[in-house]
């Protein structure tokens, strides 16, 4: 099978200067087709995509207030980049491009921050925005401004060849960690005990951050054993805390660190204690996840709908939906976690029939197999659509359950 | 109940160390009076410290600004709150089922969503936290005809002096902070790196059963002040020839060496509650040995630790000034924040706050950082988490500074 996205070979290690230069034509066209003069960026993520900056990972408070801020002008050769974090500038930032930090959460820091941008973009100029604060958006009044989803969306969507070097290369560390992990598993551990040997790990492994705090949670026998939902099915992902760990019990792990803005996404079910190995009906359970995942990748390729994709899915786990009600099959990974192109939301079959699969696009795929009154099972494994198929970017064992199919 | 038992993440048989219920009440019961003052109909809330705030539902750890959303409404008529959870888990019992909605991806079942909350269609003034076209197109489909304002004002009113409570939240994540520096210092050592460093430091906060840290920026290698500490953005590093070296927040694979100073930063949350402090440190010639600073280290780390003192005795109830005033700065960054459910307004310094006027009951932290001085690189930076007392300041993080760079 071809390896090829778009003609270009996926790298081991991803350029990280060539990534920001594609990123940033794809922003300048997209801008381009939506008339756009400038695209004023808020967003962790969006920001980081425009500009290649990193920024320490923080709690959203911290985040929101000390927020890095990127102004793309139509036609300009980069981004401005507003932060206090200059040190996680790419070193081929213009001088003129990189600028002291901006507050435009706080009424003052607002006025600050329009004063900055009059100086870049002339009034009257059509702004697109991901998030405008109360405060900025009443000092930004002279400006025409829409959403960026427009322009960000369709940037976002496909994925040059370093990215998905970028992803693959989050995702080992994300698995290299869990291979340290899991062999400490055992009943009297508590999820915290296993978030803090993840957390050591992927630093040490050379994360960048931390995505989400690790999810360890311990799935019921019957979905009415478990915590009460609004649909009535199974409740995923809940927060860890002290919660000790006892034989007998299956977890759902679910992890996602940062590596050069992008994110992993680690799925996998384990069983506590490592004495046990899985019964008979766990065993079907992972072997018809297995089918799922089988079915669904025999025909993933360019041209191929996200609603035939999860057809697949349904018909190999013989009629019944095998994801969760309010999740997906399958999303997309990128600078977001979980980000287009996503199969079977409640967006509707429409919305799927319309998602044709594209080289560059990315799908996290995770079956979760249902066996009411004997739990399930659920992993994640990520592919990127190749110009004739698709590429794996995760490779991790399924211990305890056996080994894949495909 | 008075804490009895120190700060702890356990619970304990008599009923625990906060009281959690009482808590969560005094929160909503400010709300809504901030609310009343502000002649807010509804909040509609996407912020995750805001949602805490209001719902006081254990909510998931995760990193980065969330765009705006509805993730939890108080209505003021009915003083009830309606929250964004599939599930129940992690949701107090005041919070019954038929007060969650679920997690949707459909702009318009999001929209029906917020429809079906009694009063939402004919709420006149709708205050929210955020703010996007998207989400303004949103709240304007379910409640044709209202005026959406900035909630921030009504949501600082409340939020901003604590509780008994929350202070005793506050304290306890004061505790894991310091039990977080503890690490650091115990993990310094030659050939440590900056990001290895952040892992012992989350490793320490999940071994308490605390949640990823607030911020990562755990270490910082500052050069041992004799030569120049560089990495990242040319505009960002230390230049050579005794040019001061910049702060880094961002951790690199630059590892500690003997002799070196090193910024260690440590924070935590308890029941999303932050406590945040930051200590100079000499690493030694060996892990555990303490090493033997020079006297420019020496003071340079006293000017730290003397204006970071300076900072916490400023915190004191009427207009900020001095020390807090707008036109100081630590490096490139405030000289303070507000802390509660995580950094919060206002914001002092590097150009901002001015006018702030601090009230008993506020928490901040104060931080200073000061340049090498003349001929000599490095810095150093301290910082404490303090409350606002109506008869001084009391400084929350007790940590010592590194004894090995306090003054002869």
């Amino acid at each position: 099978m071809a390896r090829s996205i778009n003609g270009a070979v996926l790298p081991d290690a991803p350029d990280l200067a060539r990534m920001r230069i594609e990123r940033h034509a794809r922003l300048q066209a997209q801008m381009a087709a939506a008339g756009v003069d400038a695209l004023l960026l808020l967003g962790t993520n969006p920001v980081a995509y425009a500009t290649g900056a990193e920024t320490p990972g923080a709690d959203s408070g911290r985040a929101g207030l000390m927020r890095p801020v990127a102004l793309v002008g139509a036609g300009d050769t980069q981004a401005h980049l507003f932060t206090s974090y200059p040190e996680g500038a790419p070193a081929d930032l213009a001088e003129d491009h990189l600028h002291p930090a901006l507050y435009p959460e706080l009424p003052d820091g607002a006025a600050l921050a329009a004063d900055a941008l009059a100086g870049l973009v002339p009034a009257g100029a059509r702004l697109a925005v991901d998030e405008l604060p109360h405060p900025l958006a009443a000092a930004l009044g002279y400006y025409e401004t829409t959403g960026a989803s427009g322009v960000l969306g369709p940037a976002r969507l496909v994925k040059t060849a370093d990215e998905l070097a970028c992803i693959r290369g989050a995702q080992r560390i994300n698995e290299s960690a869990m291979a340290r992990v899991q062999p400490r598993l055992r009943p009297g551990v508590r999820q915290n005990d296993l978030s803090a040997w993840f957390l050591e790990a992927i630093f040490d492994l050379g994360a960048t951050g931390n995505g989400i705090d690790p999810i360890w949670q311990v799935m019921p026998d019957c979905r009415g054993d478990g915590p009460w939902t609004t649909h009535g099915d199974v409740a995923f992902p809940t927060a860890s805390f002290d919660r000790i760990l006892r034989a007998g019990e299956v977890i759902w792990v679910d992890t996602g660190i940062d590596w050069h803005g992008y994110a992993s996404d680690f799925g996998r079910t384990w069983l506590v204690d490592p004495l046990a190995p899985p019964s008979a009906r766990q065993a079907a359970q992972f072997r018809r996840w297995d089918e799922v995942m089988a079915a669904v990748l025999s025909i993933l390729k360019p041209g191929v709908t996200a609603l035939e994709l999860g057809r697949a899915a349904i018909d190999a786990n013989g009629g019944t939906r095998p994801w969760i009600e309010h999740f997906y099959l399958a999303h997309g990974v990128g600078t977001e976690s979980a980000e287009m192109p996503m199969i079977g939301t409640d967006l509707g079959d429409a919305f799927d029939d319309r998602m044709v699969m594209q080289p560059g696009m990315v799908l996290v795929l995770e079956p979760v197999i249902w066996d009411e009154g004997a739990g399930g099972y659920r992993s994640e494994d990520i592919f990127a659509v190749t110009d004739d198929g698709w590429v794996a970017l995760s490779d991790h064992p399924y211990d305890p359950y056996g080994e894949r199919s495909w | 109940m008075v804490i009895t038992a120190g700060p702890g993440a356990a619970a304990l048989p008599e009923g625990g160390r906060v009281d959690f219920a009482r808590l969560r009440r005094e929160r909503r019961a400010r709300l809504l009076e901030a609310m009343g003052e502000a002649g807010l109909d509804a909040l509609v809330l996407g912020r995750p410290a805001n949602i805490t705030y209001a719902s006081g539902a254990r909510q998931l750890w995760t990193a980065g600004a969330r765009p705006f959303g509805p993730g939890a409404v108080v209505m003021a008529g009915s003083g009830e709150v309606h929250l964004l959870s599939t599930w129940d888990d992690g949701v107090p019992e005041e919070i019954s089922h038929d007060h969650l909605f679920g997690l949707s991806w459909n702009p318009g079942r999001i929209a029906a969503n917020l429809a079906a909350i009694p009063g939402m269609a004919s709420a006149a003034r709708i205050g929210t936290d955020g703010w996007s076209p998207g989400a303004g197109s949103l709240i304007t489909s379910v409640a044709a005809g209202a005026e959406v304002v900035d909630a921030g004002p009504a949501l600082a009113a409340a939020r901003g002096t604590k509780t008994g409570d929350e202070l005793a939240c506050l304290r306890t994540a004061a505790a894991a902070a310091e039990a977080g520096m503890t690490a650091l210092v115990e993990a310094l050592r030659p050939g440590v790196t900056e990001r290895q460093l952040m892992g012992v430091r989350a490793a320490a906060m999940a071994r308490l059963g605390l949640p990823t840290p607030p911020m990562e920026a755990a270490a910082c290698v500052l050069g041992s002040g004799d030569e120049a500490a560089g990495g990242g953005h040319a505009g960002a590093g230390g230049g050579a020839g005794g040019t001061p070296v910049r702060l880094r927040r961002l951790v690199s694979d630059r590892a500690a060496g003997a002799g070196d100073m090193v910024a260690l930063t440590a924070g935590a949350l308890y029941a999303g509650y932050e406590a945040t402090l930051s200590r100079t440190w000499l690493v030694g010639p060996e892990a555990g040995s303490a090493g033997s600073a020079s006297a420019g280290q020496r003071e340079m780390a006293a000017r730290a630790r003397a204006l970071c003192d300076e900072r916490v005795a400023a915190c004191r109830p009427g207009p900020v000034s001095g020390r807090l005033g707008p036109h100081e700065w630590a490096g490139s960054e405030p000289v303070a924040w507000g802390v509660g459910l995580g950094m919060e307004p206002p914001l002092l310094g590097a150009g901002l706050g001015a006018g702030t006027v601090l009230a008993a009951g506020m928490t901040l932290v104060v931080q200073a950082w000061a340049e090498g001085g003349p001929g000599g690189a490095g810095g150093a930076l301290e910082a404490d988490a303090v409350l606002v007392g109506a008869e001084g300041p009391e400084r929350l993080t007790r940590f010592a500074s590194c004894p090995a760079l306090r003054p002869n």
